[in-house]
């Protein structure tokens, strides 16, 4: 598949990665010499130096012979534009666009068929705040996605000193394997596909399926705190406060929001009913003593600024918040969130990435999450009836060593998978895999395709 | 530095190196010309100890080269590949010393032509296909070869084609390295193909065809012949060589363009029509030059000058007349074309047209400078701005270009060589050209020069081929810090 990116800040960059990496064919256009450079060193891909929003670059680009547009600079004009230009140039290229403002959001129509026809809108901020959503709902979890639906998640758990589980062996865990699978163990900054061998440690952080249903009991059996939600600030009222509020306007959670700035204060009251906005300034321990701190369950840091976000996150957790979300933007301080004592980490970009990489793997693959910083990831397949891996009992599949099958889902059955299980043609089923294996799984899932 | 990545990549490529060997070598049982057994013994010898290196070294990522390392494994394995590439030469004794192999071997990969084989025509005929083989496929470059045939370069890939490609902006064609070096080495096939075609039309027997066209695509300039293209005598081959001269001075990525429908391209390209231009008015001086003096009637001294000035400026360097016997414009003519060079992305070697024109564009701006002294300019080809960094690093080029040159000049004048063949052989192997003039002139050859001299040569001719940096950069001490 021939695909055309425009932008290589650092959405463009990790989607123009990930998928050359896959062995796609990746056009990447950037108006910066320099990133040119950098891109040409770093990744096997024909980097054009121009506008993406000039149509004889779109052009020399070979938008003509491309199946796909991805639009992700950091303006949302351009993005639009230059999914315009590939519209009138090419009928049949798909088209995905990143568009922050929620003004255009709200006129969807001119995005639809008649007009842009655009395929996908990638708004980074309505994906951060469902990915916060989730975060809520189950709020012991570090990460939580969803796959099957939702019947299945995806849950991410940082395991305490206390923790039954410390120093058990994978293998060991009989009284609840089939309700539990530990698909990646991240410790420190190393990211491993566990064997039954494998034991776990205090501070790794676990990747687990887990049936919805049981979410209760696993809690239990870990021995994490599960209580009703109760209070939730949120630092910074800016959209992406602002739409989160919204959502957690319309339940019976106890929700504060915190803004520096008056004006905007004003405006957040009167769009909200419940919330109680407080104007004053996130980083002041006093002010933040005076609002409760020390009973807030979770502590939403969301304001524009990396950096005060992750003081403020420390300052919440030193006060005495149980939990901290922060918003991060700079991809590269990710690895290090975790080694400075921050539970949870959202991200425009990582969102932003998510859910283009999800769209573009469409078909065969039906959901994707890149997991800590991109090191692994969590992938659900539907098992063809031309795949080699079908009706034959798990054991004696080939699975690279790097990737493991999570769950497998067979219509409302979700089957957490022993030796013996076997694939039926149309499961879904949820692997992870590191980075590095997962074009042998790819290969391994869609073989006997190529012979049509 | 990775050591054990270099080693191991380097390993490899001589495996292949020794795999073409095979073509030689059935050559060879076809006229059974007694050069079966040394050709055998190369093959083994270079296979092996490519596949022993590979094997003793195991496996390894390769996905993350850096440019250095990538400069290493181009800058080493073209010297290896130099001197297995010398053993053919070696066992069959057409070639006696090691000094002498080795220079004919590189001289063949670099695509110079400088040969030290007084008696072309008395080697094998496997050896024979050999040496034009040397140079077909350092024409398009071995490195660029091997990423074209090995998938798991990846990223990695880039870092060895920026060092081999001859050209100071790196155009990639296809969004994929692997995919970019398959459509350079196709592009370059086909022309070959269409070379060997119009030459056994023309009668040339097939064998010869083969060789030269082998010479002609990669701008090398070896003859089957002792007197070159000369002795054919044929105004046929003259022109069809001449044109596909003209073709190989192209930048490959314009002859791609053109055989996916754009016709236009090579007009609209503002460095082929530069190069064009030039072609035309060097052309016309020497004919005019050498009409009335030489040759007697225009036509002859069209086609001979012609030729001539196609030959070198592409820096081929196959030979039709004895130019060191024209008129003095003409050899400073001559002369000055082995600086010139082609284009760049083009098999030729020397400074390259992209550059000159570069050059003298920025030397116009500083003019206008002085005149405008508030006057914002960017410097533009073809309507795009050239990037200041890529100024830069022509301005380094030529630098180095020319100050290697001078003291490679000295080198030669103190072995004890004359003034003519001191800067006529060093122009002629860092430009990649082959013939010059004095002793190692059009219809002499490199025999001559001492062994010292000979080394000096090799070094220019690998400086010439890589672009100077790839090569240079070994030397430096930073390079070889951690």
């Amino acid at each position: 598949m021939k695909i055309i990116i425009i932008g290589a800040g650092e959405v463009g960059f990790h989607i123009a990665q990930r998928l050359s990496e896959e062995n796609q064919d990746v056009v990447l256009i950037e108006k910066d010499p320099i990133k040119i450079r950098e891109v040409q060193n770093v990744i096997d891909v024909q980097a054009i130096l121009g506008s993406g929003t000039n149509p004889s670059v779109l052009i020399e680009a070979g938008i003509k012979e491309s199946d796909m547009l991805v639009a992700a600079t950091d303006s949302d004009e351009s993005n639009l534009i230059a999914c315009f230009y590939a519209q009138y140039l090419t009928d049949y290229i798909t088209k995905i666009a990143r568009v922050k403002n929620s003004d255009y959001m709200k006129h969807r129509e001119i995005f639809n068929q008649d007009f842009l026809n655009i395929d996908l809108i990638i708004n980074p901020q309505s994906e951060m705040v469902s990915s916060m959503l989730r975060l809520i709902e189950v709020p012991e979890a570090s990460e939580v996605i969803d796959f099957a639906d939702g019947r299945i998640k995806l849950i991410g758990i940082t395991i305490k000193d206390n923790s039954p589980l410390v120093g058990r062996k994978l293998s060991s865990f009989t009284d609840f394997e089939h309700v539990i699978l530990v698909g990646v163990i991240v410790r420190g900054e190393k990211v491993i596909i566990p064997s039954g061998l494998d034991t776990i440690q205090p501070n790794d952080l676990i990747y687990c399926v887990i049936h919805k249903e049981n979410t209760g009991s696993i809690f239990r059996l870990m021995n994490v705190r599960e209580e009703g939600l109760g209070r939730i600030i949120i630092i910074g009222g800016g959209e992406t406060g602002l739409a989160l509020a919204t959502s957690l306007d319309a339940t019976t959670i106890n929700t504060k929001i915190i803004e520096k700035d008056g004006q905007r204060c004003l405006e957040l009251a009167e769009k909200l009913k419940k919330i109680v906005v407080l104007n004053g300034d996130g980083t002041d321990r006093e002010f933040l003593l005076e609002e409760n701190i020390a009973d807030v369950d979770i502590m939403v840091v969301i304001t524009g600024d990396d950096e005060n976000n992750v003081l403020i996150s420390l300052l919440g957790k030193a006060l005495g918040a149980k939990k901290t979300v922060t918003r991060i933007g700079n991809l590269s301080y990710i690895p290090l969130i975790s080694a400075i004592g921050i539970d949870t980490v959202v991200s425009p970009r990582l969102s932003a990435i998510r859910a283009i990489l999800q769209y573009i793997r469409k078909g065969k693959v039906i959901c994707v999450a890149p997991l800590k910083g991109e090191g692994a990831e969590a992938i659900e397949f539907e098992a063809l009836e031309t795949s080699d891996i079908v009706n034959i009992p798990l054991s004696e599949i080939k699975f690279p060593k790097e990737a493991i099958i999570g769950a497998i889902v067979r219509g409302e059955e979700v089957i957490i998978p022993r030796g013996h299980n076997m694939i039926k043609p149309h499961d879904h089923l949820i692997i992870f895999a590191l980075k590095g294996a997962i074009p042998k799984i790819q290969k391994l899932f869609t073989v006997k395709l190529e012979y049509f | 530095m990775r050591f054990r990545q270099i080693f191991r990549l380097i390993g490899i490529l001589n495996f292949f190196l020794g795999l073409s060997m095979l073509v030689p070598l059935s050559i060879s049982l076809i006229y059974s010309d007694g050069s079966f057994f040394p050709l055998l013994f190369s093959f083994i010898i270079t296979s092996g100890t490519g596949i022993t290196l590979f094997f003793l070294i195991g496996k390894i990522n390769y996905l993350s080269l850096s440019q250095r390392e990538g400069m290493a494994i181009v800058t080493f394995g073209w010297l290896t590949a130099g001197f297995f590439g010398s053993l053919p030469f070696l066992f069959s004794g057409s070639i006696s010393t090691l000094t002498n192999a080795y220079f004919e071997s590189i001289s063949g990969f670099t695509t110079t032509g400088a040969s030290i084989l007084a008696n072309i025509e008395s080697l094998p005929k496997g050896i024979l296909f050999w040496r034009s083989q040397t140079q077909w496929m350092g024409g398009m470059g071995i490195i660029v070869l091997s990423i074209a045939i090995l998938p798991f370069l990846g990223v990695g890939g880039m870092q060895l084609y920026k060092a081999e490609i001859p050209s100071p902006v790196v155009d990639k064609l296809q969004p994929r390295i692997s995919e970019t070096a398959k459509t350079l080495w196709r592009v370059y096939l086909f022309i070959t193909l269409l070379e060997i075609g119009l030459l056994f039309i023309g009668g040339m027997p097939l064998f010869d065809s083969i060789c030269h066209a082998f010479c002609t695509m990669p701008t090398g300039g070896f003859s089957t012949q002792n007197g070159s293209i000369a002795q054919y005598n044929s105004a046929y081959f003259d022109g069809v060589i001449t044109f596909f001269m003209i073709l190989a001075g192209i930048n490959f990525s314009l002859h791609f363009k053109f055989l996916k429908g754009d016709f236009k391209v090579f007009g609209k390209d503002p460095e082929c029509r530069v190069f064009l231009l030039i072609l035309a008015i060097l052309i016309c001086l020497v004919t005019f030059n050498i009409y009335g003096t030489i040759y007697n009637s225009l036509s002859h001294a069209l086609r001979r000058a012609t030729f001539q000035v196609t030959s070198i400026i592409t820096t081929t360097g196959f030979v039709t007349a004895n130019y060191a016997t024209w008129p003095a414009l003409s050899q400073i003519i001559i002369l000055l074309c082995m600086f010139i060079g082609a284009m760049a992305g083009s098999t030729g070697g020397a400074i390259k047209i992209m550059r000159i024109i570069l050059l003298a564009k920025h030397g116009y701006q500083e003019i206008f400078r002085l005149i405008h002294p508030h006057a914002v300019r960017s410097i533009k080809l073809g309507g795009k701005p050239v990037p200041a960094e890529v100024l830069n690093s022509i301005w380094g080029f030529f630098i180095l270009y020319l100050g290697l040159f001078i003291v490679a000049v000295i080198i030669m004048s103190l072995i004890g060589l004359d003034i003519p063949t001191s800067f006529a052989s060093v122009a002629a192997t860092i430009g990649n050209v082959g013939p010059g003039f004095g002793l190692v002139g059009p219809v002499n050859n490199y025999l001559p020069v001492p062994d010292l001299g000979k080394w000096v040569l090799i070094f220019c001719m690998i400086l010439g081929r890589l672009e100077i940096y790839t090569v240079i950069i070994m030397l430096a001490p930073a390079y070889w810090r951690k």
